[in-house]
């Protein structure tokens, strides 16, 4: 087998210079914890300035007035490779990312498709350069070879065995993946190139040094095999159903739909996964698909319940022309959280789980219609919830007693007829961002009977001001 | 209706940390206004702050009760108050079991802590409105019975009329009285977002995240009798004043004494001391003592017994004589430096006849202040003698007194730009506007530099929450060996706690709250110097057979001194420094008060004073010495008319402005704060009209004040320099006539000094040492001295200079060898049960070159060598075919030499680029002795010094150091800017520049600079190890 590796030395900066335009700007990725911030990695132009990887950032500012500073992100590299791994696997099957920044390619199958060799590795070349990878390529007869040479060549092929130890013997002790007390004991016993280690007897070295260093330098040389994990490209689901002739109604289009979502909901309980958001496509006898997407709040798998929003949003629609096929893509997958359910479950039958209803809701009256509702820690009522989705740990809220409803703003409240129920309660808080408030507030009776809150501003007179109602 | 009167019993002061936003003096400021009848500081489980709020009740004649707010393990919050001495006394022992319990800057009490009788403590309950309050209030009332009282803390909460009634009746059905607190967390209601910022603080977080754990508002202020009156009924009000009038306790009332242990029964202080000093005096003398020093004697003595200071004179003494008992050098520093009687007793070495020093006597009567003798010991040993102080008065009666570490500009502006949520890369920008020790905001046109909009709302914020903080006590730390000794236990007079180093307990107050409350201590200090100089007295012992100690070393010794007027000075006391070093061609130094002048002079505040430069003209002839008047002669006759020394200042505010003796100590202590705190305009004045008044003219009174404020907090004793002076001196005569000795002392008691056994050792070998290298065949763990030309002896390099090397291994290495050499390196590694770090380590110093010829081959030999069992010890290792390694290079060992040793016994890296240098036109430092004032040259050297002293006004000083010595360099600062990269990163520079000579002090001015680095990777492009 012949393998490629193609080493990415700079991904975390390429990855920050993608998605920018000024490539002449100074730029340093930035790294390590707030007391002792270090020089990840720099773009030439930072480097003409005399920074380097590995200086601290006061050092660096030390060094140059200006530069622009970017926080490394380990998990945006990740799903990078991730990406350049799908990239790859368009070119073999046995894709491995089992050395970080750099993808591993068993090639040979593949040169009857893109090769010879020479052609593949340009078109590699140009597709990498096109993403904005800087990029070393080598090609040699095993893939810790291939590996370890990348680390000092790049456009090396190596097509047998024999070119490749001839090759691996030139290489410095240090940069050929040994373990670093194994390559420093090298280094101090004055042997400086792989080929002088090679060069001694096994059983010498077996009495000084550990196993693994023996297993390494067979697999460098092909001796050994080494077990790579290979790519897999993510799950997605994709059905389509031909319908047997064109359909017009809502009505005959609920039963495919009904098999398509069935076949999701056991998809889905295959890989343990639930789904958020999914596509209809309604395929047409001519012109573009009609695409209906469906989101929800929360990852579910509950099949009736799919079923019932996918159907709240078919019916919404206008069907312009016949429908040919219908298809089903679903790509956002992620872990499902089963609800707990009661033993004796209290639900009449009748009644719709929440969850259902919620869903239903916001079928039928929009998303933006339905919000989740979120508390805050913070002693200004107005501040002490916000809209929005998610499951997060909600903080201890206060035990003072609150209203259920708030204004969305205060109203003035007139004062005849109102009657104060409690002392006032006084908040002050908000200094920080500006909106400082200084308030007491009541629990007032207005004439009608209703129980509202009620402020005054500190050292204001005038009327009290209603921000919300008691249930 | 009448005003109620209130006593406020339940405030944090700001030493309850990160809690408290106000200091006692603005608490007790703002009661008094109220009109509060008495303020309690109630600081949450410590009375760290109590002598400042002391201070400051007795500054507004408001009464302070003195209590403290507990929060009980699983339990109650309490507020306990002092009602009489026993009460403090209880309560300081308690706060010392709830801290002591605890790691630093936490406690623990317990409810059993509760089951003894706390006579004199009363307790205000403040119940946490949980379903148990009715079982702890039944629990509460057993433990404190008549002295209980429930508190009702009303902060205008969501129903404060319900929760009033609520805790009315909790208090009925328990049976005890009820009383108004207010849980004060600051003195008036705008310190409210300090406090919210002191609470994210608390918490690590923004305040934005902080939500419910901020107060809902900024009630928690001493509010006006009024508001007051508003939410509480009057009885509430009423009893507070009840119980304050009970609280009678006042710190005053507490009384120290002196351990008693150390005056035999039978004797008195007075008597025993004379004893003592008898008994030293022949020691001392032993051909008997002058009229002179009797006369001294008698002098002193009297005035330590009208002061009543015998017990601390016998304190230190003991302390000293059990340091000379174990062999632990020592010397006394301030004001025993001219002192028989200190002299006689063994604490300073400095013979007061001898020295020729003129300074004040060592205690004045009019000057009440206690004596201040710091003991410094050597640093590898003074833990023996603080562990001594603690065995011998036991722990409950002696603890090192505490530092109450305050907010500076820079840490008070990261913590409130945190919790403002500021990114950590501006915090850090912020932090370096304000310089490192600075107390002030930074400028806003240094902010703009920086970047920031100072006129932005969240800046504006950060500078105003900042400016508050400052200053703001933030932790308490230990201070380096300040001792405090008592008759009684220690918690009976203020709270113990622990440290945060293991078997050490420091005492919650610091050394300005001890002179005020009339505590004495006694600092046990480490210097480094007095180690070294008891290893030189040991190894002159051992390989000369003569015994000497500070005290017999011979004075005024020509050589000694003339070496010292040569800057041959690499390693000594004191003068090592380069800025020591340029002076001292100039100063020339002939006796011992020289060096005091010298060891005071290159300071900064001579040097912002502009002393230095008058006092060198004078001394040279270059400017007549006049003295203003004739009373004044007296005073700076010494220093020729220039005031280097506090003694003179002070003398000088005697003499010329009619201070008084205690009025000049104020001087003193307003000069040591002025930088900090101001203070000194009122000074200005009195100065300088007492000076016209006596005929001195305004310009002259003008000049000395400008000294005056130079000296700044800078300002050095001539007692202390005394002191110091006889390091240096005895330091210096052992370089000039024992350098190998010297040297191996030196490196033996690393770190400390200013030079790295590196320079010292290249130092040795200019001054033709002969250095032997690690070896294990003879090394011990120290160097050693094995002999060598002559009568000249040789330093062999110690196994403690193999970075990383273990002492414990170097033992057994030594204790092997001593039964018999080493047959090989397997013989070695398993007698001496060295692993395989060790194993690897040696080789790679080449300390095995005498078992397994060079590095490479001796690696190569200890990886053979396996852990074996003892059983086959012995058995000789199975023979190998011989490898074919190669040879480290001349240049390869050199790197391996810095890496492992920290220096090359082989030829300096500069030998081996000299040619390459000589190519590119630059000179070594030999060569460039023979150039002359105002060439132009160009050097290449090392870096190994890069500094910018802060008196220097933005000049770089680097040192160069090439195979021939050092290049001293100076950049000033536009090139320093505009060459920043170079002078910042270059490892070897080369310098162009011309070349000033003044008096044998030569400097390079640089022009230009060059980074030669490059070349020493040249040297070995494998090798990346090079520092």
């Amino acid at each position: 087998m012949l393998w490629a590796c193609i080493l990415l030395p700079q991904l975390a900066l390429d990855a920050a210079l993608r998605a920018r335009d000024d490539a002449d700007t100074p730029l340093v990725l930035l790294s390590g914890p707030a007391q002792r911030r270090v020089l990840q990695a720099v773009n030439p132009p930072a480097a003409a300035l005399g920074l380097r990887a590995g200086q601290s950032l006061t050092t660096a500012q030390a060094l140059a007035g200006s530069f622009t500073c970017v926080e490394h992100d380990p998990a945006a590299i990740e799903q990078l490779q991730q990406f350049l791994a799908a990239w790859a696997y368009r070119f073999s099957s046995q894709v491995s990312l089992h050395y970080p920044r750099v993808l591993l390619l068993e090639v040979e199958s593949s040169l009857g498709l893109f090769g010879p060799w020479p052609a593949f590795e340009a078109r590699l070349r140009a597709e990498l350069r096109a993403l904005g990878f800087r990029h070393r390529i080598v090609l040699a007869s095993n893939p810790v070879a291939a590996r370890m040479l990348a680390n000092v060549h790049d456009g090396l092929a190596l097509e047998c065995p024999q070119q490749t130890r001839a090759a691996l013997e030139q290489m410095p002790i240090d940069r050929v993946g040994l373990p670093a007390e194994a390559a420093s004991a090298f280094a101090r016993m004055g042997l400086r190139q792989l080929g002088q280690v090679l060069a001694l007897p096994r059983d010498a070295l077996a009495r000084r040094f550990a196993a693994p260093v023996q297993l390494h330098l067979d697999r460098l040389l092909g001796r050994r095999p080494m077990a790579l994990g290979f790519y897999v490209p993510p799950d997605r689901f994709d059905a389509r159903l031909e319908l047997n002739f064109d359909v017009e109604s809502h009505q005959a289009l609920l039963f495919p739909l009904r098999r398509l979502i069935n076949d999701l909901a056991a998809f889905l309980a295959g890989r343990d996964s639930g789904v958020q958001r999914f596509a209809l496509h309604l395929e047409h006898a001519e012109g573009p698909d009609t695409c209906v997407p469906v989101g929800l709040l929360a990852a579910e798998r509950d099949p009736s319940l799919l079923f019932e929003l996918a159907r709240g949003r078919l019916e919404q629609l206008q069907i312009a022309a016949p429908v040919r096929n219908l298809r089903l893509l679903a790509e956002d997958l992620p872990a499902f959280v089963p609800q707990r359910s009661e033993l004796f479950d209290p639900r009449p039958q009748q009644n719709q789980p929440w969850e259902q209803l919620r869903e239903r809701l916001r079928a039928r009256l929009g998303d933006e219609a339905v919000r989740g509702l979120t508390a805050q820690a913070d002693h200004r009522p107005e501040c002490a919830w916000h809209s929005g989705n998610g499951p997060r740990q909600a903080p201890p809220v206060s035990s003072a007693p609150r209203p259920g409803w708030l204004l969305v703003e205060p109203q003035a409240l007139p004062g005849i007829g109102v009657q104060l129920l409690t002392g006032a309660e006084r908040i002050e808080s908000g200094w920080w961002d500006g909106g400082d408030v200084r308030r007491d507030y009541y629990r007032v009776r207005t004439a009608s009977g209703l129980q509202g809150w009620a402020y005054r501003t500190l050292g204001e007179d005038g009327p009290l001001w209603l921000q919300g109602w008691f249930a | 209706m009448s005003t109620p009167g209130y006593a406020e019993l339940h405030c944090l002061s700001n030493f309850s940390f990160q809690r408290g936003a106000s200091s006692a003096q603005e608490l007790f400021q703002r009661a008094r206004q109220h009109g509060y009848q008495a303020l309690a500081i109630t600081d949450e489980c410590t009375l760290a702050g109590i002598v400042r709020a002391w201070q400051a009740a007795r500054a507004t004649g408001l009464a302070l009760i003195v209590g403290s707010e507990v929060r009980l393990h699983n339990g109650p919050k309490l507020v306990l108050l002092a009602e009489n001495l026993s009460g403090y006394q209880h309560l300081c022992k308690l706060i010392t079991l709830g801290r002591r319990r605890a790691k630093k800057g936490e406690y623990q009490l317990l409810r059993e802590d509760f089951d003894k009788p706390l006579e004199g403590l009363l307790a205000l309950w403040v119940p946490d409105g949980a379903e148990d309050d009715l079982a702890t209030g039944r629990w509460l009332r057993e433990v404190f019975a008549q002295r209980l009282w429930l508190a009702v803390e009303l902060h205008r909460g969501p129903d404060d009329p319900r929760r009033l009634q609520q805790l009315l009746g909790l208090a009925a059905s328990l049976g005890i009285a009820a009383v108004a607190s207010g849980d004060v967390h600051m003195h008036a209601r705008g310190r409210r977002a300090l406090q919210d910022s002191m609470t994210a603080i608390r918490h690590h977080c923004s305040v934005a995240e902080a939500g419910q754990r901020l107060f809902a508002n900024g009630e928690r202020h001493l509010r006006p009798l009024a508001q007051l009156a508003e939410l509480y009924p009057q009885a509430l009000l009423e009893e507070s004043l009840r119980i304050a009038a009970r609280c009678r306790f006042d710190l005053g009332q507490l009384r120290y004494q002196y351990p008693r242990e150390l005056v035999p029964e039978g004797q008195t202080a007075s008597a025993w001391l004379r004893h003592l000093c008898e008994q030293g005096q022949r020691w001392r003398w032993p051909e008997g003592i002058g009229d002179k020093a009797r006369q001294s004697l008698e002098h002193e003595l009297e005035l330590i017994a009208e002061l009543n200071y015998e017990s601390y004179f016998l304190t230190v003494h003991d302390i000293v004589n059990f340091a000379r008992g174990q062999g632990i050098l020592c010397q006394g520093r301030g004001s025993a430096a001219n002192s028989v009687v200190c002299y006689v007793l063994g604490i300073t070495e400095l013979d007061p006849l001898k020295s020729h020093l003129l300074f004040e006597r060592f205690l004045s009567r009019e000057r009440d202040e206690p004596p201040d003798i710091d003991v410094d010991f050597e640093h590898e040993r003074r833990e023996e003698v603080l562990q001594y102080v603690f065995r011998r008065y036991g722990r409950h009666r002696a603890a090192l007194t505490a530092v109450a570490s305050t907010y500076h500009a820079a840490g008070a502006v990261r913590d409130i730009a945190r919790v403002l949520g500021l990114p950590a890369q501006q915090i850090n920008a912020l932090a370096d506007c304000c310089g490192r020790w600075s107390d002030r905001l930074p400028p806003p046109e240094q902010l703009r530099e920086a970047g920031f909009d100072p006129d932005s709302p969240l800046l504006r914020r950060v500078l105003a929450l900042t400016g508050e903080l400052i200053g703001f006590p933030r932790h308490l730390s230990q201070h380096p060996g300040g001792f405090v000794i008592s008759e009684q236990p220690l918690d009976s007079l203020v709270p113990v706690e622990n440290a945060a180093m293991e078997d050490r307990t420091v005492i919650q107050w610091d050394k300005d709250d001890l002179d005020l409350v009339g505590l004495l201590k006694v600092d046990i200090l480490a210097l480094g110097m007095l180690s070294a100089l008891r290893r030189c007295f040991d190894l002159l012992y051992r390989h000369r057979g003569r015994q000497l100690t500070l005290a017999s070393i011979p004075a005024d010794c020509t050589a000694t001194y003339e070496m010292i007027g040569r800057a041959d000075t690499v390693g000594v006391f004191q003068i090592e420094s380069r800025a020591q070093m340029a002076m001292l061609p100039r100063l020339k130094p002939k006796n011992f008060y020289d060096l005091v002048i010298e060891v005071a002079i290159v300071r900064p505040g001579p040097i912002q004073g502009d002393m230095v430069h008058p006092y060198l003209r004078r001394r040279q002839g270059l400017e007549p010495v006049n003295y203003p008047s004739e009373a004044l002669q007296k005073v700076f006759e010494r220093t020729l008319g220039v005031p280097l020394f506090q003694e003179q200042v002070m003398e000088l505010a005697m003499v010329a402005s009619g201070y008084s003796a205690g009025e000049a100590d104020q001087l003193r202590r307003a000069m040591a704060a002025w930088k900090r705190h101001g203070g000194l305009e009122p000074h200005r004045e009195r100065l300088t009209r007492g000076m016209l008044d006596n005929g001195y003219s305004a310009e002259f009174a003008e000049r000395i004040f400008e000294q005056i404020k130079g000296f700044g907090s800078y300002g050095f004793p001539e007692s202390h320099a005394a002191s110091f002076a006889l390091l240096t001196y005895a330091s210096c005569w052992l370089k000039c006539h024992e350098p190998a000795i010297f040297a191996c002392a030196l490196i033996n008691s690393w770190p400390m000094g200013f030079y790295s056994p590196d320079q010292i050792l290249q130092d040795a070998r200019r001054h033709r040492i002969e250095i032997r290298p690690v070896d294990v065949c003879h090394s011990d763990w120290d160097c050693s001295l094995e002999p060598g030309a002559g009568q000249a002896l040789a330093i062999r390099l110690g196994l403690r200079q193999v970075r990383g090397f273990r002492q414990q291994d170097a033992q057994r290495i030594e204790q092997a060898r001593a039964e018999r050499g080493w047959r090989d390196v397997s013989d070695l590694c398993q007698r001496a049960r060295l692993d395989a770090r060790a194993r690897e380590l040696l080789a790679d110093a080449g300390a095995l070159r005498g078992l397994a010829s060079d590095r490479y081959r001796a690696r190569w030999s200890v990886a053979a060598v396996q852990a074996q069992l003892p059983l086959f010890a012995g058995i000789e290792a199975p023979l190998e075919a011989p490898v074919d390694l190669p040879q480290p290079s001349l240049s390869e060992d050199m790197f391996a030499d810095y890496a492992s040793v920290g220096t090359t016994l082989g030829p300096h890296p500069l030998t081996l680029l000299r040619r390459r240098l000589t190519a590119l036109g630059c000179r070594s430092a030999q060569a460039l002795e023979q150039a002359e004032h105002g060439d132009r040259v160009s050097v290449a050297g090392l870096v190994t010094g890069r500094q910018r002293p802060g008196t220097a006004s933005g000049v770089t000083f680097v040192t160069l150091e090439d195979e021939f010595g050092n290049v001293n360099v100076v950049v000033w600062r536009d090139l320093a800017e505009r060459q920043r990269r170079v002078l910042v990163g270059a490892q070897l520079m080369r310098v162009t520049g011309r070349l000033e000579c003044e008096s044998g002090v030569r400097h390079l001015i640089a022009q230009r600079l060059e980074d030669l680095s490059p070349l020493l990777q040249g040297l070995d492009v494998r090798s990346r190890d090079f520092h």
